[in-house]
């Protein structure tokens, strides 16, 4: 578990400069050094006046489950948002008006979020879920041999967590 | 209940994968982001615009969410007092209603509803607006104002 400064926050008044043990809150980019940070100290934390400061676990619980009946709905609910998307996609594409394009850039975008929520809810809110991991794994099963599919980087994805 | 990898769309699983890289991101996990966004762009790279597609043909597939499938899993959702899929769905449903309204209006005004204002769309729950600038506290979601990002018209 290591601190994290949110640079948005942040007032300048140093005092996690002054408290850490290791330096590793004085670096030239602002952001903490998450090698030189102990896990779990807290102390620049605790003592940040403008609340800056966060700690960033390392391991994460299973995320709450969602009913059968619930996350069957929340899927087909994304099913149309990704139609929707890939309606706007192909209407952009086949206009060269400029404002067109654009509503449709909104459509694409807003759909893809609110898509994006439905998916959290329905169990694959963090890569740690276990339906996250057997999905990657399921890609891999299926796409793995096709070009273009990142073969290694969802290896070692799947390696870290066994 | 799992999603099957093989029923699923391009589109489809670039979402899920676009999520778990935004997940991975606030867990200031780099490199398992940038796996997740390769996956995405890998699947992004496999569709094929469709010809001739039309804006009555969006909007109607939102009238069906709104009709449907949002009041049947709202539904489920308070029957199973599961808060979290209501949560997503109260914010999915408002977005919704207000992409509904962004296209009717863009139908019947043409590029006027554009001409001189912006468009904006918040990155954590998908809420639309037309205006000058954006409200400094999302109405749905409620994040700051930083979060609610200008889409630009393209020179073509």
């Amino acid at each position: 578990m290591h601190a994290v400064r949110n640079l948005r926050l942040c007032t300048k008044d140093c005092v996690c400069l002054f408290i850490c043990p290791t330096g590793a809150t004085n670096t030239e980019t602002g952001q903490i050094d998450f090698d030189k940070c102990l896990d779990g100290c807290r102390l620049c934390v605790d003592a940040c006046p403008s609340g800056a400061i966060y700690l960033v676990s390392s391991t994460y619980p299973k995320p709450q489950t969602t009913e059968d009946a619930v996350a069957e709905r929340l899927f087909a609910l994304a099913n149309s948002k990704a139609a929707q998307e890939d309606l706007a996609r192909s209407i952009a594409h086949g206009s060269d008006d400029p404002a067109l394009r654009q509503i449709c850039k909104v459509v694409e975008m807003s759909s893809r979020i609110i898509a994006e929520d439905l998916w959290r809810e329905s169990g694959y809110i963090i890569a740690q879920s276990d339906a996250a991991e057997q999905l990657v794994e399921a890609m891999l099963a299926e796409y793995g041999a096709e070009e273009g599919f990142p073969v290694e980087a969802v290896q070692a994805f799947l390696n870290g967590r066994r | 209940m799992d999603a099957d990898v093989r029923q699923m769309t391009w589109t489809e699983l670039a979402a899920v994968c676009t999520n778990l890289e935004k997940a991975c991101t606030k867990q200031l996990r780099g490199e398992e982001a940038t796996t997740f966004a390769k996956l995405a762009s890998f699947y992004e790279s496999r569709r094929e615009p469709q010809a001739d597609a039309k804006i009555e043909e969006l909007v109607a597939l939102i009238d069906a969410d709104l009709a449907e499938g949002y009041p049947s899993a709202n539904e489920a959702a308070q029957a199973a007092e599961d808060r979290g899929s209501k949560r997503a769905l109260l914010w999915g449903e408002k977005a919704t209603k207000l992409l509904k309204s962004l296209l009717v209006r863009y139908e019947k005004q043409g590029a006027k509803l554009t001409e001189e204002t912006g468009v904006f769309v918040c990155e954590i729950c998908g809420f639309v607006y037309v205006g000058s600038a954006p409200p400094e506290v999302c109405p749905i979601c409620k994040v700051p104002a930083f979060k609610i990002h200008p889409v630009r018209k393209e020179a073509i």
